[in-house]
């Protein structure tokens, strides 16, 4: 391969990796805030990309512009889940949580299935690409990147800047002294369960206009986001970009020297050594 | 009438009860003392005043109102506000966003500055540190802060919960004029304290809590006098 095959591939690989970050995000959130595992992570993806596909096939809204409505449908979907499936085992230990998070996954993945079948779908919407000397980028993937990193900045500012997003901190911080400070938890954490869900979904929205996609399509990036989640630290979402960021790479290095297949194999391989020798993650500092 | 009454409250932890019909009235400006031997109750009682754990029996009543249901979040809107024991601080956020946090509820929020500016006149130190990671302040700076994010959610009630514990000396000073200012300032205070001498020459009135149960009550001067208080809780 030319130096700038390589290039390419590298720069495909930062693209998609900012995307898989992204994907990521809501799963560490929900962790960070509130010590729950979302087993219904994956599935979520996987609305996100066929809400973007059902909005784009029969109303035809520019697919970016369908995004807004799947966030707002996912943050009311998370909200839902919060308050019938998690808000009564959320002070249990963590197996029921584990057991209330795989019960909603069974339901969405069993509904998704029943009306969408699980036949391939795929977003018919293009933005050309874009040349730059010998390189070449798909100008989908420049925007689901762009887009990607965009919503990492918005979502840090929101939980670094403003009263809501500082009262999300102070809940995953100490729950009991923000009760006592007037903060209601309960209130905080089901916001906090809907935005980790809506992230899920914007994701699976931009993964649509990449890649042909299943409702089953969602469990690869869920597993891709455990990777993340400890590569950058279960908590972290500016650090999920950046386990995002490396994943991508990783991606797209290995198969130039052995075959695809090996990917996954030494993705979890990276995730066992991590786990082992750094627990907090590369970038995480929380316990 | 008591600002705060606490009446006949029996609770605990799962199945294993603590308190056993404890009972408690502040009077409006007063500080008052809850003193008794480790593991009696007192934070207990506390907790259960603000509902983070529940009353099974018996009620709680603020300014006038049955305030036993209500969560805790709710209490510190109405005014009722604890300094928890061992602090809990968010410990990720900074000096000054725990006093933001601490100035969450409706009242609050409208009062910030000049809260603000009056915790820290009260505690200097911790204006210098507004930047800081509050669990990387000293033990010391970390209870003035404790004080301070009680302060900055504007109470009618401050409760606070070992005020003193493990601090040095010259700080427990400090930290008891400061609570002297707030008293003069008109704020009603109940004070849990291991250092029962120093806690009952400072308030007006005093409750000592004894398995689960008010033992003894009365004005804080004839609580010290007292023969029994003398013997078990100042050794005298
Ligand atoms: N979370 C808990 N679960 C079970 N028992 C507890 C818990 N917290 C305190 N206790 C018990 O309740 C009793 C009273 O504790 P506490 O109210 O903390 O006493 P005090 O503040 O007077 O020292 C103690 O016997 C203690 O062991
Ligand atoms: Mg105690």
């Amino acid at each position: 391969m030319g130096s700038s095959g390589l290039l390419t591939s590298l720069i495909d690989g930062i693209l998609i990796g900012v995307v898989y970050g992204l994907a990521a995000m809501g799963l560490t959130l929900i962790w960070g805030v509130m010590n729950v595992i979302n087993l219904s992570h994956g599935t979520i993806i996987a609305f996100g990309m066929f809400g973007v596909y059902l909005i784009f096939t029969t109303l035809g809204l520019n697919p970016y512009l369908t995004l807004v409505l799947v966030a707002i449908l996912g943050l009311l979907l998370g909200v839902a889940i919060y308050f019938i499936a998690i808000q009564r085992v959320i002070d249990a230990p963590h197996l029921s949580t584990l057991l209330a998070t795989f019960a909603v996954n069974m339901i969405l993945l069993g509904v998704g299935t029943a009306v969408f079948t699980t036949n391939f779908r795929n977003v018919d919407y293009a933005l050309g690409n874009i040349q730059m000397g010998q390189i070449t980028v798909l100008g989908t993937r420049l925007v689901a990147a762009l887009a990607a990193v965009f919503v990492a900045g918005a979502l840090y500012f929101f939980l670094y800047k403003t009263r809501p997003g500082k009262y999300i901190r102070a809940v995953a911080n100490n729950r009991a002294a923000a009760e006592l400070m007037g903060i209601p938890s309960t209130q905080i954490l089901a916001l906090s369960f809907g935005i980790g869900t809506m992230l899920a979904a914007i994701a699976g929205g931009l993964i649509a206009t990449l890649f042909p996609f299943t409702i089953l399509s969602g469990g690869v990036y869920e597993l891709k986001s455990f990777v993340i989640g400890v590569l950058g630290g279960l908590g972290n979402p500016i650090g999920s970009l950046a386990g995002g960021l490396i994943l991508g790479l990783l991606e797209s290095i290995i198969p130039i020297v052995m075959p695809n297949t090996w990917v996954p194999i030494l993705e979890f391989v990276l995730f066992i050594i991590i786990l082992l020798i750094r627990p907090t993650g590369i970038f995480g500092a929380k316990e | 009438m008591a600002i705060l009454e606490v009446r006949e409250v029996d609770s605990g932890y799962g199945e294993v009860q603590i308190l056993w019909g404890a009972s408690m009235a502040l009077q409006q400006g007063d500080l008052t003392s809850l003193v008794g031997g480790n593991g009696v109750g007192k934070t207990t009682l506390l907790r259960t005043v603000m509902g983070l754990n529940h009353p099974w029996k018996g009620s709680i009543w603020f300014e006038g109102k049955d305030v036993s249901r209500l969560s805790a979040h709710k209490k510190a809107d109405l005014g009722l506000v604890l300094v928890p024991e061992g602090r809990q601080l968010f410990t990720d956020m900074t000096v000054y966003e725990n006093l933001e946090m601490g100035a969450s509820n409706k009242r609050a929020r409208g009062k910030f500055q000049q809260n603000l500016e009056r915790v820290f006149e009260m505690f200097p130190r911790l204006k210098e540190r507004s930047d800081q990671q509050s669990g990387t302040l000293s033990g010391g700076e970390q209870q003035m802060l404790a004080v301070a994010r009680g302060i900055m959610a504007d109470p009618k009630v401050l409760m606070i919960d070992e005020l003193s514990l493990g601090l040095a000396p010259v700080l427990v000073l400090q930290l008891f004029e400061s609570l002297k200012l707030l008293k003069n300032l008109g704020l009603t205070i109940l004070l849990v304290e291991q250092n029962v001498q120093m806690a009952l020459a400072v308030s007006n009135y005093g409750y000592v809590l004894a398995e689960g149960r008010t033992e003894l009550e009365g004005p804080a001067r004839e609580l010290i006098q007292n023969e029994h208080v003398r013997a078990a809780y100042l050794g005298l």
